[in-house]
């Protein structure tokens, strides 16, 4: 694949049948996870079914926006020239209080501050009329 | 072992490297034929005696169907083809599917060719763009993520759980180069030193720029055929296929089940298993080296060290000359070249190479079980092969 031409502007994400809901939710401020009333499973990303027993009675529910930094690396060199302004910056893989893990970054402190294990919380960040990213600052 | 089983069914009788390095002017395509007429005149076989043709997508290439625009420019029609794509675990899927293909009677003679040009023709700047952008649009690509940040936040983690440190995976970096000073033909061959790797620029961290693997122009092609037919040919020395495992555990990074344990576990366990052989038993070994920490975790991963003694393992020399398991004695993606999907085919051809005793000075002694682990995409994707002479059948 040759890389999009438009390389300036930051990718944002078009929303589609399985996440619409999960991107409405952020941009009313809530962080939405998927809970299965069969298995009890919860996740993240959005679909239509849940990735452990395979049906289709899943519930969005709010999270609690708290969690934990399982794992994070600070970017120094950019992935495109859309992201060179915002370096350094932290990317944190988030362990959610509720047990899923996603991946974001930090705002509101220095990315030479993250720590293992550190409390981190939801953040908005809306983007676009459309988008509200889900970003983390620490606790 | 029953008859499905594919251990010493198939054997690798030719190899063949194009130019690597930097390579400029040269199309995947040009790359991939040089490398194809290279493996075909190692074997003794003529182009008309293949039948199937497996290659891996090209970066730098427009053709989605690489191993059949391959075959136009080559000048066959296989009756056999696909274009295999599971990132940098491609190269030993080639070997396995290649093998079953042979094994199931779908081909006769099966030619596995890749090449691509990230660093002149795709520039190093867009290479590392299309890897960024092919992941997912919603859920990663907001928030800026490159492709050394995945494998960064793997190799972080196993510092905190396991206390490995950044000079540790320094000395990965150097062993290959000093291995890569004995290649002809490396990209890389000025001796580094750990301070060096820690004192070249931040990538993402843990990561220094001399943690990371090369981009490079370049390709590499096989030649297998069934052991019977090997035979029939009069060829010297076959590399034998033994064994095969893959293990796909997830596609995002917060979806791998662990950090720090990977899907080598089980790709290993399924090539062990199936070639009857244990890792004390390997005498050499090609590990994907697309980072310092992805070596260690694999050495730990493929059996060759306990969890969470990689670092230490590999600061004590038992990846190299007289250690537990010469590894990557080219010098690997880190020091010899990594021009993407092929990168890991660079490391099965040293691998049968020191099989064959063909290495010269860079030969291990009397090396006769060799195993190559290839993977990719922030560990989503792994698979693990084994090969050995002859005598190990």
């Amino acid at each position: 694949m040759i890389a999009s031409e438009d390389s300036t502007r930051k990718p944002l994400p078009a929303p589609d049948a399985d996440t619409t809901t999960f991107w409405r939710g952020l941009r009313q401020g809530k962080l939405l996870l998927q809970h299965c009333r069969r298995c009890r499973n919860v996740q993240y990303y959005q679909q239509a079914t849940c990735r452990e027993c395979g049906g289709d009675e899943l519930e969005h529910r709010p999270a609690t926006g708290r969690g934990k930094v399982h794992s994070f690396s600070v970017v120094h060199r950019a992935p495109g020239p859309a992201f060179k302004a915002d370096i350094p910056y932290a990317v944190l893989l988030v362990e959610l209080a509720e047990g899923p893990r996603m991946i974001s970054t930090l705002t509101g402190s220095d990315s030479e501050d993250v720590t293992f294990d550190m409390e981190v919380e939801l953040a908005f960040d809306q983007v676009s009329d459309e988008i509200t990213l889900p970003r983390f600052r620490k606790v | 072992m029953s008859d499905t089983s594919l251990r010493g069914k198939v054997a690798v009788i030719g190899i063949g490297l194009s130019a690597v390095g930097k390579v400029p002017g040269r199309s995947p395509l040009s790359l991939a034929a040089e490398a194809a007429r290279n493996a075909l005149a190692d074997a003794g076989v003529a182009k008309g005696e293949v039948d199937g043709v497996l290659s891996s997508h090209a970066f730098a290439s427009p053709f989605h169907r690489f191993s059949v625009a391959f075959s136009e420019y080559f000048g066959i029609r296989p009756t056999f083809s696909n274009t295999l794509q599971v990132s940098g675990a491609t190269a030993a899927t080639m070997f396995s599917i290649g093998a079953a293909a042979i094994h199931g009677g779908l081909a006769k003679v099966v030619l596995l060719v890749a090449a691509d040009s990230l660093m002149t023709g795709l520039t190093p700047d867009l290479a590392l763009r299309s890897l960024t952008e092919s992941r997912d649009q919603q859920f990663e690509m907001p928030f800026g993520i490159p492709v050394a940040n995945t494998f960064a936040m793997t190799a972080h983690r196993h510092m905190r759980e396991f206390g490995t440190t950044p000079e540790q995976l320094a000395e990965v970096a150097v062993v290959h180069r000093r291995h890569a000073a004995r290649t002809p033909g490396a990209q890389q061959t000025a001796p580094i030193t750990t301070a060096d790797v820690l004192n070249s620029p931040m990538v993402t961290t843990p990561y220094h720029k001399l943690d990371c693997s090369l981009i490079s122009d370049g390709g590499a092609a096989f030649v297998l055929t069934s052991a019977e037919h090997a035979k029939a040919l009069g060829i010297g020395k076959p590399t034998y296929i033994l064994g095969c495992g893959e293990c796909y555990t997830h596609e995002h990074i917060f979806l791998m089940p662990s950090l720090t344990t990977t899907g080598a576990v089980e790709s290993g366990r399924r090539a062990y298993a199936m070639a009857g052989y244990q890792p004390s038993d390997m005498d050499v070994a090609g590990i994907y080296d697309c980072f310092t920490g992805t070596v260690v975790m694999m050495l730990e991963d493929l059996g060759f060290c306990r969890k969470g003694e990689g670092g230490p393992f590999v600061a004590d020399g038992q990846m190299s000359y007289g250690g537990q398991i010469p590894s990557n004695t080219h010098g690997g993606l880190l020091s010899f070249a990594h021009s993407g999907m092929p990168g890991a085919l660079f490391h099965f051809h040293e691998v049968i190479a020191q099989l064959r005793g063909q290495c010269g000075q860079r030969q291990v002694e009397s090396a006769e079980l060799g195993l190559v682990h290839s993977l990719g995409a922030g560990f989503a994707t792994n698979a693990t092969t084994i090969l050995g002479t002859e005598g190990t059948l």
